[in-house]
């Protein structure tokens, strides 16, 4: 059935089938069934498992972790009033809202910067920035670690050893990390559609007097929504799920000043051994990221 | 070098040639101006460059100090760091890290291809949803899955170092699917079709004509699932159950944890880490560039 090519059919069958569009071959399946037999193995079969287990009663040990079963709304009235959750759930907030600013206006201003700037000045600055991007997150969060504790690059370079700034600031210096790792990113997809930007509009604007901040507003930025707006969905998506950066720099501390939703869930998971509850604050983050995913496929999918 | 307010009536027919054009009277030649803003931009550059490089200098130089701390200090010049980190345990870990890349990018650009292929060149029910579908999962980053992965994976008993290999390729796929069926879309279909009338199979088409034309494009993809899966920390932390089978990241973490921290060797083995993301990105900068364009970007 699943035959490999369909060359020449029997000349008995060709008045059967029109020729002249493409038809259906069985050999497509047998050439789609690894990926999204993956996919659906290790992507829609744990999604669907993650709903029945979030509402369970399944920890990691003891009793309930060989007998377990379904407990209905139990779970959900325990997410309701857990304050943590809430609060997890700000912070998750304003280390995405964060980042995608920080993302869209240092790379928009790297990207713009950079195009007017001397040759090795754009080779050196914009080497630096995607270096930083490049680095693995467990990296990236263990200099950032190094640069913001008390006695570090930072506080050495501005005169204060003792301070920590980790400590004292720790949302605000695990947001900052997320910038610096995530600028590049922005920098190399905004700098790409302001080089697409035709010179003639431009120039256009120049002859009509237009003022640089009209030129910006009236010809750059609507060329560049698209762009920005899908700069600004992936960034939330990647910042969304950055276990590793702030689980290396604070795990989550101290107290639960950078307990985003991935770490914890993680937290409820393993450390206080919940599986269920920590599955069921995964389908939290998982409802959040399918709303940027179904906008970033309406953005992508049309180009 | 555009920022004249008013440009005098003849500036249109000098439009291509603004700069110094000898049409202006001298004081509003943008010459001087020009100037100023090319030291302003430039230094503005450089200030951001000192600010992102700030953090990495720890790592540089506490690298190849003998006596490093968390502080910044010029070092004590050793490589000592170095053949601490590249022994024992620490390779192995090394080792450990190279065979869930290797074996998770195989999986994923071979699955990746064919499907691929036949997105690009075959018609297919649901071509579309299902596009939309690969599209979707390639920005929503699928480690937030662990959690149900990890419960089916301990049911069977596969919290190991392939299982874990497995789903890192899912993680990668998507965005594979997506970059290589770019790319595949940019070959002319003249050279399959040349083949086809040579009496050629689908396999052959696949391994002789198609997946050289596509070489660069399914090498991005490739490099991509492989630096995804090299610098994945929160997957093998909790899929991985064996100590001895855990990749870089986990050993990396490990060293905070441990009574004394050995400051000279977590940046060493930092850097090692980074030695493979750095130079397979160099390699492939360019394919890079046209594919992130495309689509999206996960990491982590």
């Amino acid at each position: 059935m699943l035959s490999d090519t369909v060359i020449a059919p029997p000349v008995a069958d060709l008045w059967k089938t029109r020729h002249d569009k493409t038809r259906f071959q069985w050999s497509s399946l047998a050439l789609m069934t690894p990926a999204f037999g993956l996919l659906a193995v290790l992507f829609l079969i744990p999604m669907a498992y993650a709903v029945y287990l979030g509402l369970t009663n399944l920890t990691l040990v003891g009793p309930t972790a060989i007998k377990w079963g379904f407990t209905g709304t139990q779970n959900l009235i325990r997410l309701k009033e857990d304050t943590t959750f809430w609060s997890s759930l700000w912070t998750t907030g304003f280390f995405i809202v964060g980042s995608i600013v920080g993302v869209v206006v240092v790379g928009y201003g790297l990207a713009s910067l950079l195009m007017r700037a001397r040759p090795w000045m754009r080779i050196i600055v914009g080497g630096i920035v995607v270096i930083a991007w490049m680095m693995p997150a467990v990296t990236a969060g263990m200099t950032w670690y190094a640069s913001t504790t008390g006695g570090g690059t930072f506080s050495t370079l501005l005169g204060i050893p003792n301070t920590n700034f980790l400590d004292n600031q720790p949302l605000l210096i695990v947001t900052l990390a997320n910038i610096w790792s995530m600028t590049g990113f922005g920098m190399l997809v905004m700098g790409a559609a302001l080089r697409n930007i035709p010179g003639e509009a431009i120039e256009a604007a120049v002859v009509e007097n237009a003022s640089a901040w009209q030129r910006f507003r009236l010809i750059v930025l609507p060329l560049m929504r698209p762009t920005i707006i899908a700069v600004v969905l992936l960034v939330a998506l990647l910042s969304l799920a950055n276990f590793s950066l702030i689980y290396i720099m604070t795990q989550g501390g101290p107290g639960t000043a950078t307990n985003i939703l991935p770490l914890y869930s993680y937290e409820q998971a393993f450390t206080f051994n919940n599986l269920a509850y920590g599955a069921l604050i995964g389908n939290v983050m998982v409802i959040i990221a399918s709303i940027f995913g179904v906008f970033y496929v309406r953005i992508a999918g049309r180009r | 070098m555009s920022d004249l307010k008013t440009p005098p009536p003849d500036a249109l027919d000098v439009a291509g040639e603004r700069d110094g054009s000898p049409h202006l009277p001298p004081e509003n030649r943008p010459t001087q101006r020009t100037a100023v803003r090319s030291v302003t931009i430039n230094t503005m550059l450089a200030a951001i460059g000192l600010l992102f490089v700030a953090p990495m200098l720890w790592l540089l130089l506490a690298s190849v100090d003998s006596h490093a701390s968390w502080g910044v200090e010029w070092p004590h010049f050793s490589l000592i760091n170095f053949r601490h980190v590249l022994t024992g345990s620490l390779l192995h870990s090394l080792f450990n890290s190279v065979v869930l890349a290797v074996v998770s990018t195989a999986i994923a650009s071979a699955a990746g291809v064919l499907a691929a292929y036949s997105f690009s060149r075959r018609k297919i029910p649901f071509k579309g949803p299902l596009l939309l579908f690969i599209l979707f999962s390639s920005g929503v980053p699928l480690t937030i899955m662990v959690i149900p992965v990890y419960e089916i994976f301990a049911r069977f008993g596969y919290l190991s170092l392939f299982p874990t290999a497995v789903f890192l390729s899912v993680t990668s796929l998507p965005f594979e699917v997506y970059l290589m069926k770019n790319f595949i879309d940019a070959v002319p279909v003249d050279f399959e079709e040349a083949a086809r009338m040579e009496q050629a199979s689908t396999f052959q088409i696949l391994r002789r004509v198609v997946v050289p034309l596509a070489m660069p494009g399914i090498a991005a993809a490739a490099i991509f699932g492989f630096v995804n899966a090299w610098g994945s920390f929160v997957v093998p932390l909790i899929l991985i159950s064996s100590n001895n089978q855990q990749p870089a990241p986990i050993a990396l973490y490990t060293f905070l944890t441990l009574p004394k921290v050995e400051f000279g060797n977590i940046a060493a083995y930092s850097l090692v880490f980074c030695i493979p993301v750095f130079v397979l990105y160099a390699a492939s900068a360019r394919l890079f560039r046209e594919g992130f364009v495309l689509g999206g970007g996960v990491k982590g």
